[in-house]
């Protein structure tokens, strides 16, 4: 997903303006003549700055350059899966694991997507659940990491 | 000398060495997968090191960047895939090697000085740091200040293909550094009332989501793709390596220099020390007709300059905190974990740690000569293992490295967001390693600024009246000068090398 230089420049200057009101409403230290609000002010400037060379570039370059270029692969419904997938694995992983904890949310993440990318339902199923277990003992046992037991709770 | 005993104690400590040895297994394998890249090694181990003590925290870190560097290579003439971007430079040279039968020769080379070349970074940083940091004690706001803009600088003059792009990722770094807790006044900014907030966008989960989730989307639509391994059997790498080095020793020598100084600048590292000792190599040979039809000699530069890029970059990260690419910058990030403020003071206090840090490299570039022929001899067997399952099990691995940093959801939320802005800059040509360095280096950029402002009261010559900070202020200017002036007398990119595929590592 490429986009024109001008709208990236425009979203610079757009976020740039938003960081500078916002320090506005840092205090202000009586007998200090500089603030907190100063160094983000100083880089919002110079992003303010490059979002318009930006504009100015790809507003000169408009006739070569697309404002919006998608490459070949969003247009294959297999790969826009797995890219989507993907996010929607870590999605799903964010709002359940601490319900549902992390061993089901994990094996089923990681079973979906061996599927989905073309290994064997047999393969797919074993090698989920064996690196779920292999990761949780790792993270939890060895590093004693607090990772979220969710439904396990209720049935142990 | 107290110091180098307890060192050596340190490290010949058998959990250490275990440490050292899963640390390079793990790293050969990221190394030799193309696709993961040794920072993406970096970010994975990161998590796993901080429940450890520090020496075998950098023990682990040290090792398995050192293997990532060299078992790139291998794919690289195995399947013409570079296994991490550092190799990208001399790809297509290894595959016609391995074409015309010379494949035992190539990897026995990649091997053989990659192995020295990374001993040339480690004497050299055994040499120049302790030096370097008698001098920066005396260093005040004014010259870390300067550092760190040159440092900056650097990265984005140095790394990028176009400075316009460069610099807004590392405003972007910059900017993201000053969310939290104001370092001066202790204001909170940009929190929006959100505890997790309050303690700054949290390094680690930025660097796993920027660096291994951003990748990961890049190769999961190409996850059916796979190359065709070009030599079935590998035979003895060690023949003939004598007469290479006899010709072209001065090669090596040059090669493992080019790799020092790019390595010690900051924001440049392995990768681009290979593009342009490649390039060099090439300019400077009797036979430049030669390159690219299988020829060695371009090889011998480039693979000795990627590693010893490696021992360079820690010199400007141990001695004043300024990552010199971008696995320093997770370095940097895991010392201060450890409470072990990078800097020149800790070469007083804790001389053993530095030490430690030496032998550790030392060792790692010597386990490298073993496992590095274990290594090439299993590729076949390595290189089989299919993307469709490994890809799932790092995501899984990023998601749980994340959480472990912050024990909330709020570091997997984090590597997420971050995961899906550095696809998107990456996409559109913005380099992510200035906004990790921002990110890095932020705080301690704007710690400085205040207080020489504060110092100066106002006035800018009081930023040059040091005599060192008068020269790093001049050197910063005048590089600045350059890079504005090139862009305004021609439309061409900054510097014609990184306009290869010379991105992260």
């Amino acid at each position: 997903m490429r986009v024109n230089d001008a709208i990236i420049g425009l979203l610079l200057i757009a976020a740039s303006i938003a960081v500078f009101i916002a320090t506005l409403s840092f205090p202000e230290f009586p007998g200090q003549r500089y603030g907190p609000s100063l160094f983000p002010q100083v880089l919002s400037t110079a992003m303010l700055i490059c979002g318009v060379l930006l504009v100015i570039h790809g507003w000169r370059n408009r006739t070569e350059e697309h404002w919006l270029v998608l490459e070949s692969w969003t247009k294959e419904p297999w790969r826009l899966g797995s890219f989507a997938l993907v996010i929607a694995a870590v999605l799903v992983y964010i709002f359940a694991s601490d319900t549902v904890g992390f061993i089901p949310v994990a094996a089923v993440i990681l079973g979906v997507l061996f599927l989905w990318l073309g290994t064997r339902p047999v393969t797919a199923t074993i090698t989920a659940i064996v690196a779920t277990f292999a990761i949780h003992w790792f993270f939890a046992t060895m590093l004693r990491v607090p990772l979220p037991r969710g439904w396990l709770n209720t049935i142990l | 000398m107290d110091a180098i005993f307890t060192a050596i104690g340190l490290v010949f400590d058998p959990y250490v060495l275990w440490v050292i040895v899963a640390s390079a297994a793990f790293g050969m394998f990221v190394g030799s997968m193309p696709g993961l890249t040794a920072t993406m090694a970096t970010a994975l181990l990161v998590p796993v090191t901080f429940f450890m003590d520090p020496v075998p925290a950098l023990g682990a870190i040290v090792t398995a960047t050192a293997m990532a560097i060299f078992a790139g290579d291998i794919p690289a003439a195995m399947l013409r895939i570079p296994g991490t971007p550092a190799s990208a430079a001399y790809a297509d040279e290894s595959y016609a090697m391995a074409r015309k039968g010379l494949l035992d020769l190539n990897l026995g080379v990649n091997l053989v000085f990659s192995v020295l070349g990374g001993l040339v970074g480690v004497i050299i940083l055994v040499l120049c740091a302790p030096m370097l940091a008698e001098l920066a004690i005396n260093f005040s706001s004014f010259e870390y200040f300067w550092l760190c803009l040159l440092g900056l600088t650097c990265a984005v003059f140095i790394a990028t293909s176009s400075w316009l792009k460069g610099f807004v990722s590392l405003l972007f770094g910059l900017l993201l550094a000053t969310v939290g807790i104001d370092p001066a006044a202790g204001v909170p900014r940009f929190t929006f009332d959100n505890v997790d907030l309050m303690s700054g966008i949290d390094f680690i989960p930025a660097m796993i989501g920027m660096f291994a989730l951003s990748e990961l989307l890049r190769g999961v639509i190409i996850a059916d793709k796979k190359g065709s391994v070009v030599a079935e059997k590998v035979g003895n790498i060690f023949r003939g390596i004598a007469d290479v080095m006899r010709r072209y020793w001065k090669n090596f020598l040059r090669g493992s220099f080019i790799g020092v100084l790019i390595g010690a600048l900051p924001g440049a590292g392995a990768d681009i020390a290979a593009w342009i000792s490649y390039a060099i190599s090439k300019r400077f040979s009797k036979e430049p007709e030669k390159y690219g039809t299988g020829h060695i000699e371009g090889i011998v530069d480039s693979t000795a300059a990627n590693n010893s890029s490696l021992g360079a970059a820690w010199i400007p990260a141990l001695v004043f905190g300024i990552p010199g690419d971008s696995i320093t910058a997770i370095v940097i990030g895991v010392l201060y974990m450890k409470g072990m403020n990078p800097g020149p003071t800790v070469f007083l206090q804790n001389p053993q740690f530095i030490y430690a840090v030496f032998i550790i490299f030392i060792v790692a570039n010597l386990v490298m000569l073993p496992l590095g022929w274990a290594a090439i001899k299993s590729a076949k067997q390595l290189l089989r293992v299919p993307p469709n399952i490994l890809l799932p099990i790092i995501l899984l691995f990023c998601i749980v490295g994340s959480f472990a940093m912050t024990n909330s959801v709020y570091g997997i939320v984090l590597m997420f967001v971050m995961g899906l802005i550095g696809w998107a800059m990456e996409e559109n040509g913005i380099p992510i390693a200035p906004a990790i360095l921002g990110l890095v280096l932020g705080q301690m950029l704007e710690q400085n600024f205040m207080t020489s402002m504060i110092k100066a009261d106002g006035s800018f010559l009081a930023f040059f009246e040091r005599p060192i900070a008068g020269t790093l202020g001049v050197v910063t200017v005048v590089v600045w000068a350059m890079i504005i002036w090139r862009s305004v007398n021609s439309k061409a990119p900054a510097i014609e090398v990184a306009a290869g595929p010379a991105e992260g590592r």
